[in-house]
Formats: C-alpha cells, sequence, structure tokens
C-alpha cells in the first residue's frame, strides 16, 4: 500500500464526483441554510437578554444543528461509491491494476471525507461570526470542530463498508441512513428501554426527628443550630434535648443509570457535547444585568449542560445526587461550578473509532481479488 | 510449472457458482507473438475463463500461468503483465479521455509524467486524440471500445485479454480493431481474444479454443483446422448463372441471386471442380466456401 496509490484513487473519485453533481448548488443552499439558522439563533439569543455571551448559546445550536446536518448528507456521499462502480463496470478495471484493495478503499474513504469536510469548511464564516459574539473560547471551537470532523468521517466509513458488501445501491443508501438513525435516535432509544430494565428497588431510609417541644425545634433548626451530616441525620450529641431521632425505611425505586450510561455514548450529539470544554468561569468584574445575562448564556448553553447530564448519568442516582442537593442547602447561590465527574466522550469516540477502522477492513476484504465467493446476485465485471 | 512458459498456460480449469458450474475442465494455451481465439456459444464458460487469467476470480481447480506467474499466488506479479478488457466497457464518463487514460497509468504505478506521456501517446494510436480533452460520454461505441483497449495496454502488457472486443462494433472500426491486434502480436504480446465473429477471428487468430458447456471441445491451429477435410457449402458465382448451374447439375445444393452452392468434401475437390468448369467455358468469377473453416469447425464441435 502506497500514498501515491490512495492519492490516485482518492483524486480521481473526487474529480468524478465533482463533475457528476451539482455542488455549486448543493454547497450554495448548505450555506444558505445555515446563515439562516445562524441570524434565526441570534436574534432568539438577543432576545433572551442580548447582553453578555451571547455567542454561547448560537455556537451550541449550530454546532447540533450542523452536526446534524451533515450526518444526513455523508451517507450521499459514500453508500454508493462501491457498488455504484460495480454497477457502472469501472470496478473490475480498477482492480485488475496494481492498486491493492485498501489503496482502493481508503482513497475512496478519503475522497467522501474531504467532501464531507468542504461541507464543514463551509461553516467556518458562521463559526467564527459566533465568536464575536462573545463566550466562545477558541479551544472549544477547536475540539468540536475536531470531533465533528471525526465522526462525520465515521459515518462514511460505515456508508463505504455498506455500499462493499450490498449488491444495490439503494439498498446501501438506505441502510446507511438506518446506521445514522441507530447511532443518533437508536441510542437514546436503547438507552430509554434500558432504564426500564435497570431500575431497582431498594429501602431508603432517612432519619425522623422529632422533639417534644417547640423551643427544641427552634434549637434544633436556629441559625446556629447543629449542622446536619451527609445523609440528613444529626450526630447524637448535636440534638437538643427533647429530641429523639429515628431512622425510618421505606422501599423505593430508582434507575441505575450508571449501569447503562453507555448506550448512550456513541451518539454523535453526547460526544460533541461531553467533549467540549466547560465556559471559563465568571468574570468577577460583572455586576447586575451583565452578570445576569452572563449565567443565563451559561443556563443556555446546550453543549455544557447536555454534557452535564450524560455525565449525571454515568455516575447513578446516588449518592452524588444528595450531595448536591445538600450542597446548594448549604453554600447558596455561586458556590464553586460543582466537579463534573468523570467523561463520556471517550468511550464513545474510541467505539465509534474501532467500528469505523472495521468497517474499512471489511471494505478492503470485499474489494480484494481474485475473489472465491460472490454476494448473490452480483457479476464480478 | 512456473517460468517454463509464457504467455497463457491454463490446464484443467474448473469454476462453479453455488450450483451452477460455469468452468468444468477449460484448456487453453496462448503463444506470445500470437491471437489465440477463445471461441463458444454464449454460456460456454469464456467470460469466466477470462476472469480467472484477469485474476478476478480464484478458479475452483487447476493451473493456471499468466506470464509465467499464478494470478492466484502471485497476483502483483500478474497484474504488471497482463491486461484485460471486459465485455461490458465500464468508464468513468465525466473524464476526459486524456484523464482517464493517465489515471490508469498512475494506478500500475507510472510517474504522473509517463502516465502522461503515454496516455497523449495511446489517443494518437487509437486515433482519439481529437478527443482527449473531451469528456469519455461524448465517445461513440466504437470509441469507447478503442479507449478500453488502450486502457488495457496502457502498462505495455505482455499479456492481453479481450473479452469480445467487436461486438457492437461497425466494419471498418472491426478491421481497424484487427489491425491493431495484429501490430499488438507483432511485437510480442500473448493475445486472447473472445469473440462470436468468426470471420473476423479467421483473418486475424493463429490458434483457436473452442469451448462448449463449460468444457475444452478442440484447440487448433487456424491453418489447420479439422473442418477444412470434411463436406462443407462452398457458393460459385459466374457471369451466367444459369449456365453454371446447369454445369454443375445434381451438386448444387442451392440457387440463390448471391450464387449457386454446392457440398464439397475437401478444399481439393473445390480446385479440381474449378478447373473443370473453367474447360467447359463456364465464366466464373468466385468460388469460396460458405461461411469459413473456422465457423465449420465451430457447428461442428458446439453441436
Amino acid at each position: 500500500m502506497t500514498t501515491a496509490g490512495i492519492v490516485t484513487v482518492a483524486r480521481q473519485e473526487f474529480r468524478v464526483r465533482l463533475r457528476a453533481g451539482r455542488w455549486k448548488l448543493l454547497l450554495i443552499a448548505w450555506f444558505v441554510l445555515l446563515v439562516l439558522f445562524t441570524a434565526l439563533a441570534t436574534a432568539a439569543a438577543g432576545q433572551l437578554d442580548g447582553l453578555q455571551d451571547d455567542g454561547v448559546i448560537v455556537f451550541g445550536a449550530l454546532t447540533l444543528f450542523v452536526l446534524g446536518l451533515a450526518l444526513l448528507v455523508v451517507p450521499s456521499l459514500a453508500a454508493q461509491s462501491v457498488n455504484g462502480d460495480r454497477e457502472r463496470g469501472t470496478l473490475a478495471p480498477l482492480q485488475v491494476t496494481r492498486l491493492t484493495p485498501w489503496e482502493i478503499t481508503l482513497g475512496k474513504f478519503a475522497a467522501a471525507w474531504v467532501t464531507a469536510l468542504v461541507f464543514l469548511l463551509l461553516t467556518l464564516p458562521v463559526v467564527l461570526f459566533t465568536l464575536t459574539q462573545g463566550g466562545v473560547t477558541l479551544g472549544r471551537l477547536v475540539v468540536v470542530g475536531a470531533l465533528v470532523a471525526l465522526l462525520l468521517g465515521v459515518v462514511a466509513a460505515l456508508s463505504l463498508m455498506l455500499s462493499a458488501t450490498l449488491s444495490r445501491t439503494t439498498t446501501s443508501g438506505v441502510l446507511s441512513y438506518l446506521v445514522v438513525a441507530a447511532l443518533t435516535i437508536g441510542t437514546v432509544i436503547a438507552f430509554g428501554l434500558g432504564s426500564v430494565a435497570s431500575q431497582e428497588s431498594y429501602t431508603e431510609t432517612y432519619p425522623n426527628v422529632t422533639c417534644m417541644t417547640e423551643s427544641a425545634y427552634e434549637q434544633l433548626y436556629r441559625e446556629d443550630g447543629p449542622r446536619p451530616r451527609v445523609d440528613g441525620s444529626y450526630a447524637e450529641s448535636d440534638l437538643p434535648d427533647g429530641c429523639t431521632q429515628q431512622l425510618e425505611s421505606f422501599a423505593s425505586t430508582r434507575t441505575r443509570t450508571d449501569r447503562i450510561w453507555w448506550l448512550l455514548a456513541p451518539n454523535p450529539f453526547v460526544i460533541v457535547a461531553d467533549a467540549a470544554p466547560t465556559l471559563p468561569a465568571l468574570d468577577p468584574r460583572l455586576t447586575g444585568r451583565q452578570l445576569d445575562s452572563a449565567r443565563q448564556a451559561r443556563d443556555a448553553d446546550v453543549l455544557g449542560q447536555l454534557g452535564n447530564g450524560i455525565r449525571e448519568l454515568r455516575q447513578g442516582p446516588s449518592p452524588v445526587q444528595q450531595q448536591v442537593d445538600v450542597g446548594y442547602v448549604a453554600g447558596g447561590e455561586d458556590l464553586p461550578q460543582p466537579d463534573r465527574g468523570p467523561a463520556v466522550w471517550p468511550y464513545g469516540l474510541v467505539f465509534d473509532l474501532l467500528l469505523a477502522g472495521g468497517a474499512l477492513a471489511v471494505t478492503a476484504r470485499r474489494l480484494r481479488t481474485p475473489s472465491r465467493t460472490l454476494p448473490q446476485g452480483q457479476r464480478v465485471a | 510449472m512456473a517460468g517454463a512458459a509464457t504467455g497463457v498456460v491454463a490446464t484443467g480449469v474448473r469454476r462453479s457458482f453455488g450450483a451452477v458450474e460455469a468452468v468444468k475442465g477449460i484448456d487453453l494455451t496462448a503463444e506470445p507473438g500470437q491471437v489465440t481465439a477463445l471461441v463458444g456459444p454464449n454460456g460456454s464458460g469464456k467470460t469466466t475463463l477470462m476472469l480467472v487469467l484477469a485474476s478476478l476470480l480464484v478458479p475452483d481447480a487447476g493451473q493456471v500461468r499468466v506470464a509465467g506467474f499464478d494470478p492466484v499466488t502471485e497476483t502483483d506479479e500478474v497484474r504488471a503483465r497482463m491486461g484485460w478488457a471486459p465485455d461490458v466497457v465500464g468508464l468513468y464518463e465525466n473524464l476526459t479521455c486524456a484523464e482517464y487514460l493517465t489515471f490508469v497509468g498512475e494506478a500500475y504505478r507510472r510517474s504522473r509524467a509517463t502516465a502522461r506521456e503515454r496516455a497523449a501517446e495511446l489517443l494518437a494510436e487509437s486515433r482519439l486524440e481529437d478527443y482527449a480533452d473531451q469528456p469519455v460520454h461524448v465517445l461513440s461505441r466504437g470509441q469507447k471500445q478503442r479507449l478500453s483497449l488502450s486502457r488495457a495496454v496502457v502498462h505495455d502488457p505482455e499479456v492481453l485479454i479481450l473479452d469480445e472486443p467487436a461486438s457492437g462494433l461497425d466494419p471498418r472500426s472491426r478491421v481497424e480493431l484487427r489491425d491493431r491486434l495484429r501490430a499488438l502480436a507483432r511485437q510480442g504480446t500473448a493475445i486472447v481474444v473472445s469473440s462470436h465473429l468468426l470471420g473476423d477471428l479467421e483473418e486475424l487468430a493463429e490458434a483457436v479454443v473452442f469451448v462448449d458447456h463449460g468444457q475444452t471441445v478442440g484447440q487448433h491451429r487456424v491453418d489447420s483446422l479439422p473442418a477444412t477435410g470434411t463436406v462443407r457449402p462452398w457458393r460459385l458465382r459466374a457471369l451466367d448463372q444459369k449456365q453454371l448451374a446447369d454445369a454443375l447439375g445434381d451438386l448444387v445444393t442451392d440457387v440463390s441471386p448471391a450464387g449457386v452452392d454446392v457440398a464439397l468434401g475437401s478444399e481439393q475437390a473445390a480446385a479440381e471442380l474449378l478447373a473443370r468448369l473453367v474447360r467447359d467455358g463456364v465464366a466464373v468469377v468466385s468460388c469460396q466456401p460458405l461461411g469459413g473453416a473456422l465457423e465449420a469447425t465451430y457447428l461442428e464441435l458446439t453441436r
């Protein structure tokens, strides 16, 4: 396998593609759609408050929009790459040259991926615009951009494999879209079903304090009164006279999302959102409406919120939930952001990349000649 | 066996697709510098055999050597020395002819510059130089066939496998194809060509392999076909058709505006008949075997 061989195939594929489709029209349509979306999102964010860090809101929405749209474009770039050539009788003449199966595979993959990246690159102007709206760090832009690019490559590789294993272009096209649906909607459905299955009943115990007198209650709940422990109980020595503490227990159910969080990990949206670096801490110089606006932007930061959500799912129902609640009661509003918990995206990304690698290996295998077996109804030449 | 022979040597090739046994014992030898015709009815296994020779299919059994190498175990060595033109001409319709041949050259590991030079040379050779910068889809069927042949010889192969290169071509294109293949053979290329145009093959090929039902039923030199010694139709024409028919008497099998047909057992018999007619004063203008020896042999072997 040589780079020159891969480049030869990729250039040729790219050229054929470029001349076959109405690319100018498609790219213009894509760009116009992005501009429209960004304009609407910016207007909406401005409506929200319009002072501080609006870029965060627009950038987040734009990222998910572009990812979703690109996931719909990519299958069409690769899903007919091999069986389309077979149908037109152009594959076998390629296979009898000295190009190796891997050169043909990677060349075709590169052509599809680079085309997808052209679409992605076209989003740069609007993305740079969101950067001027404030709040979005360069780090976030780079990480999100790189991950979207990688994930588009994953879908391209999977579509390519389908085009190499199925003889009909329509079948491979439909199945490629089903693969995208499986990664996006499928993972969510699997998680939803999984969460039902992962429900468990448990016995919850909580301390019940009863006091004999009104003053004893007052003593207990005074500003400078005793502090409850993490589980809500009081140390025996802290209890005022006349108060008794009993541990009461009752049966309850909880969803052990810490056991099934990985079902969501391969989801491209989850990976991108979770990997997006968190926003920098609030600027302490901000006051009044500007501070409110910055806080609001953080609340509307879809990437950050989605990331926090998925990490919470990974940690499961307890005891973290309680700690956070207690912390909130104790600390008041601007407590330092709680630790986000371990990341989910590396698992999803590694899984998806392994999937893509496997898909390319299968493709190369299917392109190997001389061949022993032929898929049903398939001619060699 | 390896290294013993160049050209193509295939013995006992078998290949089935599921329950269908497409090839069940084909032998074929193609010498360098010669055109070997592969002749047989549709579905007799010609294309399957050619796919085996072209390193696209693994045979179930049999020995195959192409340019001295095994297509299954020494695939790259074979591909560097073998060119193949399929029966279905598949070309990248959106590339220009020059771009296309340059691409194929690069696929054979030539540098861009070398590939470009070779493309220009081949376009001139196949009289497509006017179309160098035209997209492939503007070409006529005959022009596409020429381009397909050029693609197969981009890397100056020692062995050329051509699956029905003449099908659908007009007479002039067929003559040109014949001349081009003869020129390649003169340069030492071993050419295996399948075709149903037996008249063309007779003027093109040195050797012929007949296949039927997936098996070799005859392997002959074209100048010594067995059918040259069997009874077959000959057609004569004279200035006065009636006089000719009268002179031939009982020998006549058919009379048509194209001539008078007789059945003759050998070329010797034909020569003797012609001498008698001339002696009798019949103004004979032509006398030739109908359909040629190849056709006669074909019809006999593939009954």
